[in-house]
């Protein structure tokens, strides 16, 4: 069975003149279904890393390999097409558009996809969308626009989209980082049962090692190399 | 198709933008189109006062010569010409007139009154009394009639060079619209005329014509001159230089305000799509980062710049007809020395495609910025 991510000796350079290392020589793989969380100081490498695992960044050198496709090989609109159908992304700001209202919001990516960019959804995937909005608690406000949510409710909105193409693997990005206590424990939670109930791998960036914690497996980037690869278990000292 | 859905949603969004860049383009449009209308109508009326009324191309004798013969069978030949709409045979001398103590120089045209008619359209411009042309019966320019004297009935001698006479009976006043015209031609029937001259009937001092495409004479010249190889043929263009560069400077300056127009819209569109472009650049990294390509985050602007361009055309072109309309009522009314515009389907159509083009090419700048757009930018910088 291909693993779900491999990264094999990543590093990557920014500058011409003056170069920055924020990777150096990254390799770790994830097999199967996992939820794992990559901590780290601000300027570690962790978002970097994240950035190479969702496409949206290159490695300057080394491998990385998302469910078994090595995706230094892929063009660039491949690569687009492989973030929509295989993952799913959950920033620190909701970053959803103001011009369209939730549903709309949870319907994109799924438009994205589909044939000639249609705006014409089966009733499958607008049944999936009400399941979804259900399931996240902001059913209610499906019609709403996406300004008028709070900060909780946007958030969960923006899982909704990342859930919406029943992506393989979800990268969230210090998902909590604007969130109050009682809606980050709301997140978590609402993570840990998409988790347990779809099987998506989940790749959580923070900086918070509290909420890290909560995860089955850490990853720790300390000046762009991976410091600690254990699972949550490392205390007693059982290492990934 | 989604980017079409995003272009409308970004456009809604931020609707001041959208309906101040609309009527820019309205105001522009209908600026090209008013002013392209007004001055093609402007030279078409020009070109109707001025050679619309007269001859456009004339067959003349050589040089050496003073009439030519121009049979029935000439006339037909030069007939089945499509281009050509008017043929009047003429016999013409020039005389002097006495009038008022005083003698007047004048030209006379001798012709049937249908083929007069149909290059000078005298009876449609009769101002006084009736046009016959028959036996000795003349009619005479206003201003020849006003400045001698002259009344209706009258009944003048037309003195030739060589000393000879006839005489005529003024039956009728005419008014071509043009100062020296009206001071100089009498026009008789084809009878007077050739006793004055003393020639036959198939003997003519020059054949007038009028085209159906006043600017196309030079051809119709050219040709009329390999089928009529020992006369002379002569067009208005090269009588009427003058009037050529004007209409000529015309419409130069006619382009180049429709040139200015059209850069300025450009510039306008192109300058509010790149501002709208940075306005959305946090949702169209966000479409990036959800797996849109370059091509569709730029096809949004595209489609933009098309339905400001469809919409801003349209209302320009209303616009413009609306005014058309107004100018041409205030004209029709009469008094206020204005001409009707006659606005052409063709021009208003380029018009309309000027207008969706420039939209689009406007769009290049903010489809290009989209495209070189980096999601990492918008998702780090929230």
């Amino acid at each position: 069975m291909a693993e779900t991510i491999a990264l094999s000796n990543v590093t990557k350079e920014y500058g011409t003149a003056v170069k920055t290392k924020a990777l150096r020589g990254v390799s770790f793989r994830v097999e199967g279904k996992e939820f794992l969380s990559i901590i780290g100081q601000s300027g570690s490498g962790k978002s970097t890393l994240l950035n190479m695992l969702g496409l949206l960044d290159r490695p300057t050198e080394g491998k990385v390999s998302l469910l078994g496709t090595d995706i230094g090989a892929l063009g660039k609109k491949d690569r687009a097409a492989f973030r929509n159908r295989h993952l799913g992304f959950v920033f620190q700001f909701h970053h959803l558009l103001p011009e369209f209202s939730v549903r709309e919001n949870l319907l994109i990516p799924t438009w994205i996809g589909s044939r000639a960019g249609s705006i014409r959804e089966s009733a499958q995937t607008r049944r999936r969308a009400e399941e979804i909005l259900s399931f996240l608690g902001v059913g209610e406000v499906a019609d709403k626009s996406a300004e008028q949510l709070s900060g909780g409710q946007k958030q969960r909105v923006a899982i909704g989209r990342a859930l919406m193409n029943s992506p393989d693997i979800i990268l969230a990005d210090e998902p909590t980082g604007n969130l109050d206590s009682e809606n980050s424990a709301l997140v978590y939670e609402l993570f840990r049962r998409i988790h347990r109930e779809s099987g998506t791998t989940f790749v959580i960036v923070t900086h918070d090692r509290a909420i890290a914690q909560q995860a089955d497996r850490i990853i720790e980037i300390r000046d762009g190399v991976v410091s600690q690869d254990v699972r949550n278990d490392y205390l007693t000292g059982a290492s990934a | 198709m989604l980017e079409l859905r995003i272009a409308r949603r970004f456009l809604w969004r931020s609707k001041v933008q959208s309906i101040l860049i609309i009527l820019g383009i309205a105001v522009g449009i209908a600026v090209q189109v008013f002013v392209g209308s007004l001055i093609t109508s402007l030279q078409d009326s020009l070109v109707k006062d001025t050679v619309g009324s007269s001859p456009q191309v004339a067959l003349e004798p050589p040089a050496t010569e003073t009439a030519f013969s121009f049979t029935t069978e000439d006339r037909e030949s030069v007939g089945a010409d499509p281009r050509i709409t008017a043929i009047a045979p003429v016999q013409s001398f020039s005389a002097l007139v006495s009038a008022d103590g005083k003698s007047v120089p004048v030209i006379v045209k001798g012709a049937a009154l249908a083929d007069l008619d149909s290059i000078y359209k005298i009876s449609a411009r009769l101002v006084d009394g009736n046009v016959s042309l028959t036996g000795s019966r003349v009619v005479a320019g206003k201003d020849l009639v006003e400045q001698n004297g002259l009344s209706l009935g009258d009944q003048v001698r037309l003195v030739l060079a060589d000393g000879t006479g006839v005489e005529a009976l003024l039956e009728g006043v005419f008014d071509l619209g043009a100062q020296a015209a009206n001071e100089q031609f009498v026009f008789s029937g084809s009878e007077l005329a050739g006793a004055a001259l003393n020639r036959p009937a198939d003997q003519v001092s020059a054949v007038e014509l009028q085209i159906d495409d006043v600017f196309a004479s030079p051809q119709v010249a050219a040709d009329l001159a390999t089928a009529f190889p020992g006369l002379t043929i002569s067009e208005w263009q090269t009588k009427n230089a003058d009037l050529l560069t004007a209409l000529q400077s015309q419409s130069t300056s006619s382009y180049m305000i429709q040139v200015f127009v059209i850069i300025a819209v450009m510039l306008g569109i192109a300058s509010t799509l790149a501002i709208s472009a940075v306005q959305k650049t946090r949702q169209i990294g966000i479409l990036k980062a959800l797996g849109m390509s370059d091509t569709r985050t730029g096809l949004v602007f595209l489609y933009q710049a098309g339905i400001l361009g469809v919409i801003g055309t349209a209302l320009g072109i209303a616009a413009s007809l609306g005014l058309i309309a107004v100018f041409s009522l205030v004209a029709k009314s009469g008094g206020s020395g204005l001409f009707p515009i006659e606005p052409k389907l063709g021009f208003i159509l380029v018009s309309a495609g000027i207008g969706i083009a420039i939209a689009l090419i406007s769009a290049v700048i903010p489809y290009r910025r989209t495209a070189r757009l980096d999601p990492i930018q918008v998702i780090q910088s929230g």
